[in-house]
């Protein structure tokens, strides 16, 4: 639907270019730092997690629209009951999304030279606990925006990518659930997207990546977990293998064929270990796929093997009702 | 010759009387013993085994949605399920309550198996089927009526009908699915003999066919979802 592929990026300043290399991952991609040797997921250590509104407005779209949707967007993630997190917005700011100002700040920002950024999220760390201390998040307004309920077939939704990027504003990486495919002028196009946080947007007019889907769900919830969450899900772990040796950045899709939901996660260990949590108990389908639907460097840096075709794990992986389930090795078949 | 034609004649009928009075005696005493067997208070014990049938729990697709608010879910694969036939074990406790009527309970142990199997990658993934081993537990509980006296070879036909709790083990042994079960069914008894004042007073072997309608447990959906299952068993009367 988009004359040009749009990725989004996670624009990370000064202490966080460590940010873009997790080592760690539970279900979906948490974004992680190395501190003093220990790999740290990013969060935020209180609550409510404030936010301000930038007072600049975009054409078509007023500052108090975007406030609006990006609010309906803070409630999609804070309503998952599988999740404990709450924030708040604190009013209306002249400060820009682009500087570190000890306040999070959401906004419009002209961008035109980031010709394939439709928006991004920075971060501001303590560098003693990893917690995010502050995140700003701004929307290209170099693009068309739209906020009407209903979509505009020729703008980008507001309120889709606000929830993206608020996804990434929480402490969330890419999800890789999703297919593209490439384009005459070496973008790509999505296909088909299985989460929010999918890091190629739909296009114009699309309205779907207003509502989490299971992956983004499982993410958040394994970041802010409530208290049942735990004992609610499985995890499932492993290793990805191919003639005994790891398969770094391995894909691996959990399908429960009694829910129809898919959740995935990386294969982000050197060992070739994987985890993957938030799992709804029950038999699951495993899928190993390369990561070749994106640009790799929108998930993590690391040299990333894609040599091998997509395999199914013979076993059903039971997801137990709380905890690990039996560890799950997966030798994928050579292209 | 009339003599012992007459002779003859005379003895014929005592004879055949005879046969037909132990016939009928003996008919008699295995009836009586039949109906003794079912006496009240009386307690039968079986153990046995046989056949449980499987079923289809459903297909499911592995979607995402697709780049356009008109156009059908992308599917990633696809998967079919199904709950494999496996031999079931059985052990039954029957309290004769009148000549017509027992109550049974019942334990039965089968290791279906799942059966996922895989298909239409949409990246040419390999298809197979994914599979794993289950545990299955049924407890349960019916009423048993038999019907008439024992005719033709002692054979004594009843119906059955009850329910109980089903549990689902799966085979790494993390996860318990848990139901209820209920059934209907009907068989034949046969007692190869009977006897009075003995701890064990009677021996035979009996026949089920009963149909399972399973609610919960290991399925895709809330729906109740039929089996069938045949046994044999061996019987011990107290």
């Amino acid at each position: 639907m988009t004359a040009r592929p749009t990725i989004r990026r996670i624009v990370v300043v000064a202490v966080l270019a460590a940010v873009l290399a997790p080592r760690s991952a539970a279900a979906y991609l948490n974004l992680s730092v190395d501190l003093r040797g220990q790999t740290v997921r990013l969060r935020w250590g209180s609550s409510p997690i404030r936010w301000f509104a930038s007072n600049r407005g975009a054409p078509g779209v007023l500052a108090a629209d975007f406030q609006a949707a990006a609010a309906r967007a803070f409630a999609t993630w804070q309503a998952v009951p599988s999740a404990s997190l709450s924030t708040q917005f604190v009013g209306f700011t002249s400060a820009s999304p682009l500087f570190e100002d000890g306040i999070s700040t959401l906004g419009f920002e002209n961008r035109p030279e980031l010709d394939r950024v439709l928006g991004a999220t920075d971060f501001t760390l303590d560098t003693v606990t990893g917690e995010i201390v502050e995140s700003d998040i701004f929307l290209n307004s170099a693009f068309t925006w739209s906020v009407s309920a209903g979509g505009s077939a020729t703008a980008f939704d507001v309120q889709s990518v606000a929830t993206h990027e608020i996804g990434h504003f929480l402490g969330l990486g890419h999800s890789a659930l999703g297919e593209t495919e490439l384009r005459p002028d070496g973008g790509r196009r999505v296909l088909a997207s299985g989460a929010v946080m999918f890091p190629i947007s739909f296009g114009r007019g699309n309205t779907a990546d207003r509502e989490l889907q299971p992956d983004d769900i499982a993410g958040i919830s394994d970041l802010y977990p409530s208290s049942t969450f735990r004992a609610q899900t499985g995890v499932l772990h492993g290793h990805v293998l191919r003639g005994g040796r790891p398969v770094f950045g391995a894909h691996v899709i959990a399908f429960n064929p009694a829910t129809g939901q898919s959740i995935a996660g990386f294969v982000l260990g050197d060992d070739g270990s994987f985890q993957i949590a938030g799992l709804t108990p029950g038999p699951h389908v495993i899928r190993v796929e390369p990561l070749d639907d994106a640009d790799v460097e929108s998930f993590f840096d690391g040299s990333v093997d894609a040599n091998f075709s997509v395999t199914f794990y013979d076993r059903l992986f039971v997801a137990p009702k709380g905890g690990a389930g039996e560890q799950v090795d997966i030798t994928v078949r050579p292209k | 010759m009339i003599g012992r034609r007459g002779h003859q004649v005379g003895l014929r009928p005592d004879t055949t009387l005879i046969v037909i009075a132990c016939v009928a005696c003996l008919t008699s005493t295995a009836a009586d013993a039949q109906i003794r067997a079912r006496e009240p208070g009386r307690i039968e014990v079986a153990g046995g085994g046989g056949w449980f049938a499987g079923g289809a729990l459903g297909s499911s697709d592995a979607n995402l949605r697709a780049n356009s608010a008109t156009s059908s879910p992308y599917r990633l694969f696809t998967t079919d399920t199904q709950f494999g036939a496996a031999p079931v074990l059985e052990a039954r406790v029957s309290v004769v309550l009148s000549r017509r009527f027992a109550v049974e309970g019942r334990l039965g142990f089968n290791r279906p198996e799942l059966r996922t199997t895989i298909s239409s990658d949409a990246e040419q993934g390999n298809a197979i089927a994914a599979v794993e081993k289950m545990n299955q537990y049924m407890v349960d509980a019916g009423v048993v009526v038999m019907l008439g006296r024992p005719g033709v070879g002692n054979f004594a036909p009843f119906v059955t009908a009850g329910g109980g709790y089903l549990r689902q083990v799966h085979e790494t042994q993390t996860l318990i699915d848990d139901g209820h079960s209920y059934h209907v069914g009907g068989g034949i008894k046969r007692r190869l003999f009977t006897r009075d004042r003995r701890f064990v007073k009677s021996a035979g072997v009996r026949g089920d066919v009963r149909v399972y309608w399973l609610s919960g447990g290991m399925a895709f959906d809330t729906d109740t979802h039929t089996r069938v299952a045949a046994t044999g068993a061996f019987f011990v009367g107290f």
